[in-house]
């Protein structure tokens, strides 16, 4: 008998709570009208791109509740997946463009466009970039290949299967981007999603395989497979003995990036709160923890070196994704 | 302390036992509404889990997860409305048996098949999950290609009435799994340019759009008068002897399938429930009543969906390969805490490993006890007038679909699925081959793909495992349809047998519009 008046207990807390949030965020605008940095006033929509649970998502409810220390606001992470991200995209193009919805962005904002979507950089105002997750070459425990030169000289006398995680991801390009750059023979096979993908090179289904950190440095720590080289200019915490491909002597650098984007054309005392507030949070202890453990790295870019950074990265796919 | 007591320890502590009372309670609800999956559940509630200890945030994620496979039965039972994809074949013998006025029944033997499945898996789980897991590593593309071919010849199985019809819906379902995006060049097809498109179809939507939503619209068109209440009106709840009986065989075959198919890391509840439940069929005595209420097809259905549960967590424990979507997100919290799933954490984490099991049998007894219980309020509520029923069924399936997406599109797409349903209903195409078509064929399609691009056509017979499955699908296509040839002709050179089925046929009409109403 006790445990449901608990419950009912917590239910009746929980919506005073609620009452609670919902008074003191609407009153300042009651009375803060003409102050010009009055921003943010209401509770923020954080959009997220993928479905909850996955990485965008644990990345971005760490950043949120960040963000309400920082905003002294709600900020809300909301789920809408599909169509590869581009839903979500689309949706934060055309929100208004005054603060209250931003999101995550993830790499494929500079692969969707060479991919037959209408995504268009250009769209957006990127207020920072917050982590990265480095690829992970991988082969199976027996496989011949020690090195990437091995790998790299059999793709050249013939080829090599590689699995990555689905058709026009981030890995994939990876592969394409080791063929292009060594003249190898890759033959890409995608798979639904990074845990499948690095099973087949467990199971010995194909000859190797990219795929992220999180999944891959179980597995190689594990001794489930081998983790050739991380496509990153410095060396993995999580896989301290896997050399980079730089170290390697291929400049190959192949990651899953994101950061915080709004629709362009933010009022500029808004751009600047939020900027701030996503420098603070993107380097706190407890975001960086949260992301370092699942795999990714800590990396903060400004919204003007994240901006030029995407520019980069379109024109990179763009070679890379329209060849094929 | 040795693993095993400090394992269960942890478990039996009060905080623990809370933790897992409150998740089973939010798993039963969240199985019960259409469309709210467990893997959606476990997700959100992952984000409060966080900041618990490993064990008390396992205990809520963990008993969601079990809850949830209860809940999901009764309103595929109920209404045939499947709450999880999971309990797709649930509705095929569960659903005929409420309209016959034996909802009781069927919900505790639904409940009864559960929890076998989940208690037997879970035992293999404890015995043996390092060498078993090795299983899931042998199922590449080409084995998985083979087991969905496998699981496609079902569709002859559950178009009983006309294999013609039940084919060409089957057709259907596997021309709208080609819309989206190529699963191997990431091309578009078939989606004019409508941006949602590119993502497929929402496959839940069309489920409860085809099952559900399609029931709900035939209900509100026939408008019949006279208010029975076959649903209601259930009489008895516990299976008798001969029942219990009728239980065993395709009770034992269905767990066999449903751990190997949960060991599958790209397969789950739903393959495994309509492969149990046809293969209950191909072995049963009574095929006949296969898909009109037969006791044994929901004991299989039940039995096999369930007992991926521990096929699943042996993957994902064992090896660090999400055994399902919910298995997924766990992995996500685990790593958070600390915990890396795979072999190391047998060694590392002996007494976790324990507790995983502890509280995944307790919380499959609790269950049991709740689902007990809870079931006679839930078909009182069978009593409420039709449009109370079916106007909540309504808002609850349209809210249900929404937060899969927060988009209206998966909404549109679950309405135009009921109104497919509804024509399809009335002209006798039967819903389950679409439903078929469009889970496995994409899924055939992209392991095919896959296969082909590995190794080449001649891939799929040298491998053992696909070998042994495409002939087994060959043969599970050819026989029946042989069968049916031989006993045209036979029909044919008697025109007494003819005659006799012609009668048997009118009688089995009237028996059925009789328990229509």
């Amino acid at each position: 008998m006790t445990l449901p008046r608990t419950l009912k207990l917590t239910g009746v807390l929980a919506a005073a709570a609620l009452t609670l949030t919902a008074c003191s965020s609407s009153s300042p605008s009651a009375d803060g009208a003409e102050e010009v940095s009055a921003y943010p006033e209401g509770d923020i929509t954080f959009i997220v791109q993928a479905a909850a649970g996955g990485g965008s998502d644990l990345t971005s409810r760490a950043l949120a509740s960040e963000l309400e220390k920082e905003l002294g606001v709600s900020v809300i992470v909301e789920n809408r997946p599909g169509a590869s991200g581009s839903t979500a995209m689309q949706y934060i193009a055309d929100s208004d463009p005054d603060g209250y919805t931003i999101g995550f962005v993830p790499v494929e904002i500079s692969m969707l466009a060479h991919q037959g979507f209408d995504i268009d950089p250009a769209n957006y105002d990127f207020l920072g970039q917050i982590m990265l997750a480095p690829g992970v070459i991988s082969v199976p425990n027996d496989s011949p290949f020690e090195t990437l030169d091995d790998l790299v000289a059999a793709g050249k006398s013939g080829s090599v299967t590689m699995a990555n995680s689905g058709a026009g991801s981030i890995w994939e390009a990876a592969e394409l981007g080791l063929a292009d750059l060594t003249g190898a023979t890759v033959v890409p096979v995608p798979f639904d999603g990074g845990g499948p993908a690095v099973a087949a090179v467990m199971g010995n289904q194909v000859d190797a395989a990219v795929g992220g950190t999180a999944e891959t440095a179980a597995a190689h720590n594990g001794g489930q497979l081998r983790a050739l080289a991380v496509l990153h200019d410095e060396r993995h915490p999580l896989l301290p003995d896997v050399e980079t491909a730089e170290e390697l002597g291929y400049d190959l650098n192949f990651g899953g990036w994101g950061g915080v984007y709004a629709p362009t054309g933010l009022p500029d005392d808004v751009r600047e709160a939020l900027a701030d507030a996503i420098a603070t949070s993107a380097q706190s202890d407890s975001f960086v923890d949260t992301i370092t453990k699942s795999g990714a790295l800590s990396v903060y870019k400004t919204p003007a070196e994240f901006t030029d950074f995407i520019d980069d990265e379109y024109s990179r796919f763009a070679s890379l994704l329209e060849v094929k | 302390m040795n693993p095993l007591e400090s394992g269960l320890a942890a478990v039996v502590d009060p905080v623990t036992l809370l933790c897992l009372i409150i998740g089973l309670l939010v798993g039963t609800l969240v199985g019960v509404f259409p469309g709210i999956t467990g893997s959606m559940a476990v997700a959100l509630a992952a984000g409060f889990t966080l900041t618990l200890e490993p064990v008390q945030g396992l205990a809520v994620l963990l008993s969601i997860y079990v809850g949830a496979n209860y809940g999901d039965r009764i309103p595929a039972i109920l209404v045939n409305t499947p709450g999880t994809p999971a309990a797709i074949a649930t509705t095929f013998d569960g659903y005929p048996m409420a309209k016959q006025g034996k909802a009781g029944l069927a919900l505790v033997i639904s409940a009864l098949a559960s929890t076998v499945g989940i208690l037997v898996s879970m035992v293999v789980f404890i015995i043996a999950a390092q060498p078993v897991a090795k299983l899931a590593l042998n199922f590449g593309p080409p084995e998985m290609f083979a087991l969905v071919v496998f699981g496609l010849t079902i569709m002859i199985s559950i178009s009983s009435k006309s294999i013609v019809k039940g084919v060409l819906a089957g057709a259907v379902g596997l021309t709208l799994g080609t819309i989206g995006r190529d699963p191997i060049t990431g091309d578009q097809r078939f989606t004019f340019g409508i941006n949602d498109l590119s993502g497929g179809l929402d496959f839940i939507a069309v489920i409860i759009g085809l099952f559900g939503i399609a029931e709900l619209f035939d209900q509100l068109l026939t408008h019949r008068e006279q208010k029975t209440k076959p649903i209601s009106s259930l009489g008895r709840w516990w299976p008798n002897k001969k029942e219990y009986k009728e239980m065993g065989k395709p009770m034992a075959l269905s767990t066999g399938i449903g751990i190997v198919v949960g060991i599958v890391p790209a397969a789950g509840g739903d393959i495994a429930g309509l492969i149990g439940w046809d293969r209950a069929r191909a072995i049963s005595k009574n095929k006949d009543k296969f898909g009109k209420g037969s006791i044994e097809g929901i004991t299989a259905a039940d039995g096999a969906s369930s007992a991926t549960l521990g096929g699943s967590l042996i993957t994902t424990m064992a090896l660090g390969i999400p055994g399902d979507s919910v298995m997924a997100v766990m992995i996500g919290s685990m790593i958070i805490w600390g915990l890396q799933p795979g072999p190391q954490l047998f060694t590392n984490n002996p007494d976790l490993v324990v507790s995983i099991a502890a509280i995944m049998i307790v919380a499959t007894v609790v269950s049991l006890g709740i689902s007990l219980v809870r079931m006679r309020g839930m078909v009182k509520l069978m009593d409420l007038p039709n449009y109370y029923i079916w106007s909540a069924i309504l808002i609850f399936c349209v809210v249900g679909t929404y937060t899969v997406t927060n988009n209206m599109y998966t909404v549109i797409v679950m309405l135009i699925s009921g109104v497919i349903g509804l024509v399809m209903k009335r002209t006798g195409f039967p819903a389950g081959p679409v439903v078929l078509g469009l889970l496995l064929g994409p899924l055939a399609e992209a392991n095919l793909r896959r296969a082909l691009l590995i190794d080449g056509p001649t891939i799929f017979f040298t491998e053992p495992i696909s070998a042994v499955m495409l002939s087994l699908a060959a043969l599970a296509i050819a026989v029946p349809i042989i069968a049916k040839v031989r006993g045209a002709r036979r029909g044919k050179g008697d025109p007494g047998s003819l005659e006799d089925r012609l009668a048997d046929r009118t009688q089995r009409e009237a028996a059925e519009s009789k328990s229509e109403r």
